[in-house]
């Protein structure tokens, strides 16, 4: 499985990383924002999405939406993890297909759960 | 007829401006109409001189122009200095922390491997249930793990003091962020007392302020979520949320 990390620190991507890495993911790319993170996708065979929210460039909110508006992409789960933790965001975040939210901070064991959930019902 | 009773204008002023203008001599009523008006402007001006003096006074008084220039010039940019010191500083300890932990990963994951690997031959030894040759084997791959366990612990150890060493971030950023505060908090004094100098009441402003939808949307870290009522708590509101709009 193939698995995109968007996140504009560095540090937090290479959290993310390992984290994925302990679950079985080994197959991981990073964009820094989510305009790096689109063409990447677009011209790669990625099968997951993990990004912040907050970023400078575009947005996480707009990457989940240009990946929902986007036919060869709309199928690719999307798991935001961001400090955002707005109860409108949270909402605006399901409105535009988000597959997972959680904030930051998080556990290892959160990041877990959400994954299972995930796939569980892509399965 | 109040400027007539405060006698700013005579009755001759008065005539002789009308007769002036029956008789189409523009330039002499004008010039009338610049007398009535004269002693009025100069009230007028030295009104204005005062609010002048007083607006100057004021700001001298608060010294405002140094401080404020100070701060706007020296002590603001010095702080954006300070910040920037702070993020590469907790960085580098993030980094230098995640370097450790990486490389102990697979030592562990090995140590781990070699375990694995004598635990079957182990359990038959002590069912008293391993030939000869067996044991040859089992004795050397428990020397192997002897040896590399030994070797790795120390390796270990010393990944954990570069991480025990990698936080000394906070006692430095600690200091620093503190120096910001400071600084953040005479700024908010000088504010203040620009606003009492200008008669504004710095309370009447203090309504609680928060972001409105759509405009300023994007946050970051909620710091003061004990009062605020339009954030999630924690991760378990984000799923309860989530879970009553059909999630």
């Amino acid at each position: 499985m193939k698995v995109l990390v968007v996140d504009d620190f560095s540090t937090m991507r290479r959290i993310v990383k390992n984290l994925l890495r302990d679950l079985g993911f080994t197959n991981i790319q990073e964009a820094d924002d989510g305009s790096t993170a689109l063409p990447m996708l677009q011209g790669g065979d990625f099968d997951f999405v993990v990004t912040d929210w907050n970023m400078p460039g575009m947005q996480g909110i707009d990457l989940l939406k240009a990946i929902r508006a986007d036919a060869s992409l709309s199928h690719i789960p999307v798991l935001l993890i961001t400090a955002e933790a707005k109860k409108e965001q949270i909402v605006m975040a399901a409105q535009a297909g988000v597959n997972g939210y959680i904030v930051k901070p998080f556990t290892a064991a959160t990041l877990k759960t959400k994954l299972d959930k995930i796939f569980e019902r892509l399965a | 007829m109040s400027i007539a009773m405060t006698g700013r204008i005579s009755l001759e002023q008065a005539k002789s401006l009308v007769e002036f203008l029956e008789s189409g001599q523009q330039d002499a009523a004008d010039a009338i109409i610049a007398e009535i008006q004269n002693p009025i402007n100069s009230e007028l001006f030295a009104e204005i001189g005062k609010l002048t003096r007083q607006l100057h006074d004021s700001l001298t008084n608060f010294q405002l122009d140094s401080r404020l220039n100070d701060l706007a010039t020296a002590d603001i940019p010095d702080a954006k200095e300070r910040l920037n010191y702070v993020i590469t500083r907790t960085e580098e300890a993030a980094n230098k922390t995640m370097d450790a932990v990486e490389a102990i990963f697979p030592v562990v994951e090995t140590i781990s491997e070699q375990v694995e690997a004598v635990n079957p031959s182990w359990s038959k030894l002590m069912n008293n249930d391993l030939d000869l040759k067996e044991f040859k084997s089992l004795c050397l791959d428990i020397d192997t793990l002897l040896k590399n366990t030994g070797k790795e612990t120390q390796h270990i150890h010393r990944l954990m003091t570069d991480v025990l060493m990698a936080q000394d971030f906070q006692d430095l950023t600690g200091q620093v962020i503190r120096k910001v505060i400071e600084l953040v908090r005479e700024v908010e004094d000088s504010l203040i007392n620009m606003l009492t100098a200008f008669g504004i009441s710095a309370e009447a402003g203090q309504s609680k302020s928060k972001p409105k939808v759509g405009d300023n949307l994007v946050e970051g870290p909620i710091v003061n979520r004990k009062s605020r009522d339009d954030v999630v708590e924690d991760q378990d509101d984000v799923d309860d949320l989530l879970s009553s709009l059909g999630f």
